[in-house]
């Protein structure tokens, strides 16, 4: 492509945009039957850490008769230049334009990627809407976290996966397949999708609302479309496709390691948080295929470090003994071993200390909250305690910075939770200088989220606390934690706030993505691109009001706008669950053995998957 | 320890991948070959390898350099030979050879580069007018260009000393500059800043942004271009 050597010299990075990394798969267009492009709504560097992406790549690449093509979003100085120019985006591969594939395939990671969907489908020159698609265009699906609510969507995407992807993008592929040998018009095509489990047509749906903008009732518009989409999930880890030759960029990316996912799913039931919900139930992958993986991954990719992945890795049954044996095996080559995630307790630090012979970085501990009255409330097992050991055993063993995150605004909370967050912090600091770290070199940082209520987690009738007092409430800890030493980092509340109205939105919030892209509305996850007036705009020139649905509390008995969508855990569970939080009650971890009854082993007919570890078989007649 | 000299083409998609991506790639291409590469000591280890001079991003480069230092001697085909399986897309290896020891450091060899650009033009140019062009370029006592130093000041730079050589041809539509300059750590001429001080007043009929490369890097011997080997 000419055209794209007399760009590229202009724009910064262009190793985002040239493709030809190592292991990267170019396939013969005339060999194969469907074309795929896998379509990342963000830039290079962050799509191209996407373990899921190389998993999809991986598999579907492995079919003879379909070949996947990436895409990222362009940066804006690449986006101008390509308008300018009239290059329409196009796949890192084969460098063919984007709507010359069968099938393109988002994934849904955050919200605050809408945008960027939208700008992505203008850019390769696809009708945004659905309903403006026909046989000529490519099928636009998307998969991911953010489908377990993908009415916000709704206008735009034709079908979602609900789930996991693995085998879900085979049925996918050979009924599409199917259907193009048989011709078969969009309709008829998505009606029989629409049949196979895990797979959400949106058009398909009809959505009825009251007069108080509540919705009535969500119901198929036709026969043989279920009226509820169960989640996709595999059974066994150790026998799901894995890559083990990974696309290697040329250029540092933000993950640029070797990444083994050793468990899915995390059953500590943080009631705030949706990947504890909508990845269960937790599946660990066996000792040796981890260690042959690896050995395959250092040997393909020529990376310097492998990184064990999952929600918590210190969790996994056997980490320990992986990680000495990866160690062992690997180290002298140079390869190091990271861990993405710690627990809160001394454990952790153990592990830590055991993959990192240089104390550099920073040791980072989630408290989430600052009392142990609110932590109860969010089911965060965690106590002061436990944070204490783990920050002493930290600094004693070298460290010299520690960061720390809270969430605000979390149901219940009080000034009192807020004081607890500055006494904590304040005491970790303390622990570092009766541990004899120099004042100069002493850090804590406090990082502060603001809570999103999130759909399918038992704070999902939760409203999110007013713009107004999460700002009251950040110059709060601002204005107390100011010891030298303490650095306080917060996030933008008007980013939450959005967060919250599409995590929870129904279908009408179309129009409001349509115009907030029309209004230049991009990349809205990057505090320099994010404009908040142009969204509040958006709303304006749609006639819907944001505060309505970031801050509405709704009935256990309310239609939720996903409420045709399984994640497998039982709304009864999770309003049981709510009940708990605001009595202040905690729920075991099932791993301990005790079965909370969250609905979903007998639902999808799964069940919890231990490494080595003891299982523990779901109690009969659990709450459903 | 052993060091090998490697000469190598950094093109296609890799002409767009910045110095540091590039020792990154080596890196990575070391391990996977199972090169016993050497790395530095420290609390950051790097592998030890050196590349004759850097490359501008967007620039392809034709027969780059670089010394690789391994832990373990072996024949320089062997090198060769695992090495360039292990290479992405756009660098690809011409030729390894063993560097004796206590031989300078390639870097500080480094004294020339000839390089190529090509741009099509809107409109025929006549190849008596280029050569003039050329020449007056080339007969003026001074040529100034502006540089920008570290703190972003914009400095003034006499380059006409470092341009040892220059010419200009076409074929169909398209015109080809070639030129030798001076490169390395003492007084490097960078041919962007060349070719856009000729361009000033040459008018000539450049439709399109030059497509650049480096034909070759040297070290020098009285008057004369040799070889990095």
């Amino acid at each position: 492509m000419e055209l794209l050597d007399q760009i590229l010299p202009l724009v910064q990075k262009p190793a985002r945009y040239t493709g030809g990394e190592w292991n990267a798969i170019r396939k013969d267009w005339g060999r194969v039957d469907l074309k795929v492009a896998f379509a990342f709504p963000d830039v290079y560097e962050v799509g191209m850490s996407h373990l899921g992406m190389q998993i999809l790549y991986f598999i579907v690449n492995s079919r003879t008769d379909t070949l996947m093509e990436r895409v990222f979003a362009p940066w804006p100085d690449m986006e101008e230049k390509m308008r300018e120019c009239n290059l329409p985006l196009f796949t890192l591969e084969s460098r063919r334009p984007v709507r010359d594939f069968d099938v393109v395939a988002f994934t849904l990671q955050y919200e605050m990627s809408y945008s960027n969907i939208l700008n992505m489908l203008d850019l390769a020159g696809i009708p945004l809407k659905a309903s403006q698609r026909g046989k000529k265009h490519p099928l636009v699906i998307a998969g991911g976290p953010c489908a377990f609510n993908p009415e916000p969507l709704a206008d735009f995407i034709d079908l979602f996966v609900i789930g996991e992807g693995e085998e879900a993008i085979g049925d996918f592929l050979d009924i599409f397949r199917d259907g193009k040998r048989r011709n078969l018009d969009k309709k008829d095509f998505l009606l029989e999708a629409a049949r196979i489990s895990g797979f959400y047509v949106p058009s398909l749906y009809r959505v009825k609302y009251g007069k108080d903008g509540g919705i009535l009732k969500v119901e198929p518009v036709c026969e043989g479309v279920p009226e509820r989409v169960n989640k996709r999930v595999v059974r066994d880890l150790d026998k799901t496709p894995f890559p083990t030759s990974p696309v290697v960029p040329y250029t540092e990316i933000v993950h640029d390691r070797i990444m083994i996912e050793v468990l899915r799913g995390c059953t500590r039931g943080c009631r705030f948080c949706q990947a504890g919900m909508i990845y269960r139930p937790v599946r660990e992958k066996k000792p040796g295929t981890v260690l042959r993986q690896a050995a395959e991954l250092v040997r393909n990719t020529g990376y310097d470090e492998i990184s064990l992945t999952s929600l918590s890795t210190a969790d996994y049954t056997p980490v320990r003994s992986v990680i000495a044996a990866l160690i062992e095996e690997h180290a002298g080559q140079g390869v190091g071993v990271s861990l993405p995630s710690l627990r809160v307790d001394s454990f952790s630090v153990e592990l830590a200390k055991e993959v990192q012979k240089v104390r550099r970085s920073s040791l980072t501990f989630a408290p989430e909250a600052g009392t142990q009255r609110l932590r109860d409330v969010i089911n965060k097992g965690v106590t002061e305690e436990d944070l204490m050991a783990a920050a002493g055993a930290a600094f004693q063993e070298g460290w010299q910075a520690i960061k720390l995150y809270f969430m605000i605004g979390l149901p219940t909370e009080t000034f009192e939770d807020l004081d607890g967050i500055v006494r904590l912090a304040r005491e970790v600091l303390a622990r570092g200088r009766k541990a004899g770290v120099p004042r100069g070199r002493l850090r804590v940082t406090v990082s502060v989220s603001s809570f999103v209520p999130k759909a399918h987690t038992p704070f999902q009738w939760e409203p999110q606390a007013p713009l107004a007092v999460l700002k009251e409430k950040q110059a709060y800890l601002a204005g107390r934690l100011r010891d030298r030493g303490l650095v306080f980092n917060y996030h933008d509340t008007g980013v939450s706030f959005m967060e919250a109205v599409f995590a929870r939105g129904d279908r009408r919030l179309g129009v409001v993505l349509e115009k907030a892209f029309q209004l230049g509305c991009k990349f809205d996850g990057w505090s320099e691109y994010f404009h908040f007036d142009r969204w509040l705009e958006a709303f304006r020139q749609a006639g819907l009001e944001p505060e309505w649905y970031a801050y509405r509390r709704y009935d256990y008995d309310s239609i939720l706008p996903w409420d045709h969508i399984s994640a497998g855990v039982s709304r009864q569970y999770l309003a049981l669950e709510h009940r708990r939080a605001l009595s202040g009650i905690t729920t075991d971890d099932c791993r301990t053995g005790s079965c909370s009854g969250c609905g979903l082993c007998p639902g999808l007919e799964v069940k919890p998957d231990y490494a080595g570890g003891d299982y523990s078989a779901p109690l009969p007649g659990a709450v459903q | 320890m052993p060091r090998y000299r490697v000469q190598y083409s950094k093109k296609g998609p890799a002409c767009y991948i910045s110095h540091l991506d590039l020792l990154r790639s080596f890196e990575r291409a070391g391990r996977r070959a199972g090169l016993p590469l050497a790395f530095t000591q420290g609390f950051n280890p790097h592998p030890k390898i050196s590349f004759a001079a850097p490359l501008s991003v967007g620039m392809s480069g034709e027969a780059e350099y670089a010394d690789l230092e391994l832990t373990v001697a072996m024949p320089a085909s062997e090198v060769f030979q695992k090495f360039s399986g292990a290479l992405p897309e756009g660098l690809r290896l011409i030729e390894v050879r063993p560097v004796p020891d206590h031989s300078p450091a390639l870097m500080a060899r480094v004294d020339r580069a000839t390089y190529r650009a090509k741009a099509k033009l809107s409109r025929p140019f006549d190849q008596k007018k280029l050569d003039d062009a050329i020449a007056s370029f080339l007969a003026r006592p001074e040529i100034w260009v502006e540089r920008k130093n570290k703190a972003g000041e914009k400095k003034k730079h006499d380059i006409r000393s470092g341009i040892f050589a220059m010419s200009g041809k076409f074929e169909n539509d398209i015109i080809i500059i070639e030129a030798e300059l001076k490169a390395g750590s003492d007084g490097n001429v960078r041919f962007e800043e060349m070719l856009e001080a000729f361009q000033e007043n040459s008018r000539l009929p450049v439709c399109e942004k030059f497509v650049l490369s480096r034909t070759g890097i040297y070290a020098s011997r009285g008057q004369e271009k040799e070889p990095l080997w």
